[in-house]
């Protein structure tokens, strides 16, 4: 019976690699180096890579200032994340401020393109669990309309708003179901006063709509803002301006018990420091040249002094 | 009984007749697909086959490599040629005809290879060259089978035409892949009526086109047994 000899070493393999990791895990790198801890804080990520990025980002920047952080990356959805912060099995993620005001009103349709009303809407819906958004951070990731950088020249256009006279030339490029969707189609025509050319449906920010920028079968497509490819392919996101889409700004959530004032300000200086075209930058790094979320987290913290 | 009352408004809204997503277009898109794999599909297939079941050789490798086309799903060829070629019609006819092309080869090598070999005889005993023999007494003798196999490749093509959508292609496919994204499932049923209209239009079609081209001994031939069967089973 060699099988039995056999599994008993994989069990011992198992725990010991069990052991190793749970030992390896429980002190965090990097650490601020002074000996007085000031409390243990948890931190969720949301389980696709821009959410390690940003848990990354913030769970360093309070490691820096002394706190021991607990990363709990690709944790889940936000089904996940949302419920393990209202039983206080973490102490912050770092959301998105309409899919976040949506989640907690129970999709009640609140959230706008201003971001400080949605996140003042989305505290409100917080409060009542001990929660609470913090400042909303310029970085977003949200639908948005892009170019290629020789339509936009060819166009002239930097805005949505400069293609209300002539969307007769273009071709807008999507999923399938954006002729129904305020956000798409209908609110291109409603709220800029766009008519296009034609629409052609592909798919959400995937391989038909990059192989559709390429050929030039589509003018205008939908992508998201902080898509890691869009510098690679040349793509330009024009400006909402008269801000159609809901604003998904970067914003820790994070519980009240927890948000000291020391807390608030290094988290709101991390927000405060991070653009969309630096979002652009890390997810790209981490997505394309396969960095580690934490080491690039790390170099951009590191570039942009909060470490000094 | 309702989604057959919505299904009717949606083909009696004039919206859905004009304009780049409507009927006549996604049609006109749907036809030359199909037509164009189609006929690709047979330049390349019925010379195989004639050649093949002529001479009676090789008959292996013929079906052989035709049921290994059929192995592939169109699907994956689909997807793969999209990622060589690109957005546009090309991966989506190069797929289309790699599924036109196996019952073609398949039912012209049988209908070559079918031909009484006493009728060959007679044909090379009168003085006919290999290609006269071929054009003149093997191929009319053999129009049946092989039309059938070009009405099973045009039908599976008609149908399959709707996966074009998938790679962003136009066609009827458009109307149930963007009714499953809209959640509009009166496009869905829609898209799928129209679907199933043409490929029975293609069929009927070819089979009329059949009727031409067998020659009239044939017909003649064959005329009193089909009526004896109707008249058993009336």
């Amino acid at each position: 019976m060699n099988w039995k000899a056999r599994s008993a070493t994989l069990a011992a393999v198992l725990a010991f690699a069990l052991t190793a990791v749970a030992c390896g895990s429980s002190p965090s790198s990097g650490g601020g180096g002074t000996a007085t801890p000031k409390g243990t804080i948890t931190i969720g990520g949301f389980k696709f890579s821009e959410g390690s990025v940003l848990a990354e980002l913030y769970g360093q920047a309070l490691e820096h200032d002394g706190y021991s952080v607990q990363f709990k990356l690709n944790l889940g959805s936000r089904e996940v994340v949302a419920p393990a912060i209202k039983s206080s099995q973490i102490d912050l993620y770092i959301g998105y401020a309409a899919t976040d005001l949506e989640y907690w009103n129970n999709a009640a349709g609140e959230a706008t393109g201003d971001v400080n009303a949605t996140t003042s809407k989305l505290n409100g819906h917080l409060q009542s669990l001990n929660l609470e958004a913090l400042k909303p951070s310029a970085a977003v990731d949200q639908n948005a309309f892009a170019m290629t950088k020789a339509n936009a020249t060819k166009y002239n256009a930097t805005k949505l708003s400069d293609l209300a006279s002539i969307g007769n030339q273009i071709v807008l490029g999507a999923g399938p179901e954006c002729p129904t969707r305020p956000f798409c189609k209908p609110g291109l025509e409603q709220t800029y006063g766009i008519h296009f050319k034609d629409f052609k449906a592909l798919d959400t920010d995937g391989p038909l709509t990059r192989a559709a920028f390429a050929n030039n079968s589509i003018q205008l497509g939908l992508v998201f803002s902080s898509d890691a490819d869009l510098n690679n392919l040349g793509l330009v996101v024009l400006q909402d301006d008269k801000h159609l889409e809901a604003a998904d700004n970067v914003v820790p959530i994070v519980r009240t018990p927890v948000a000291t004032a020391e807390v608030t300000k290094i988290l709101n200086a991390v927000s405060a420091g991070l653009t969309t075209s630096e979002l652009v930058q890390l997810n790209s790094q981490v997505e394309l040249q396969h960095q580690d979320a934490d080491s690039a987290a790390q170099a951009f913290l590191q570039q942009h002094n909060y470490f000094s | 009984m309702s989604i057959v009352v919505k299904v009717v408004q949606w083909f009696t809204d004039p919206a859905h007749w004009s304009g780049s997503d409507g009927i006549p277009t996604r049609l006109v898109e749907h036809l030359q697909l199909s037509a164009e794999s189609v006929l690709i599909g047979a330049v390349i297939a019925l010379p195989i086959g004639i050649v093949l079941g002529h001479y009676g050789r090789f008959g292996n490798v013929a079906m052989n490599i035709s049921n290994v086309g059929r192995a592939i799903p169109t699907f994956a060829l689909l997807v793969l040629s999209f990622q060589i070629f690109g957005l546009g019609d090309t991966p989506i006819i190069i797929s289309l005809t790699a599924l036109a092309i196996p019952p073609m080869v398949t039912n012209s090598y049988v209908a070559l290879r079918e031909v009484d070999p006493d009728i060959k005889e007679a044909a090379r005993g009168m003085g006919y060259r290999e290609l006269a023999q071929i054009m003149r007494v093997e191929l009319p003798l053999a129009v049946p089978l092989i039309m059938a196999g070009i009405r099973t490749s045009a039908v599976q093509v008609v149908a399959t035409a709707t996966l074009a959508a998938l790679i962003a292609g136009g066609g009827f496919g458009r109307y149930i892949i963007d009714g499953l994204a809209q959640f509009d499932f009166t496009k869905m049923v829609a898209g799928a009526i129209l679907v199933a209209l043409l490929a029975l239009a293609t069929e009927t079609g070819l089979a009329a086109l059949e009727r031409v081209l067998v020659p009239r001994g044939l017909r003649l031939l064959s005329a009193p047994a089909a009526r004896r069967v109707a008249f058993k089973t009336a």
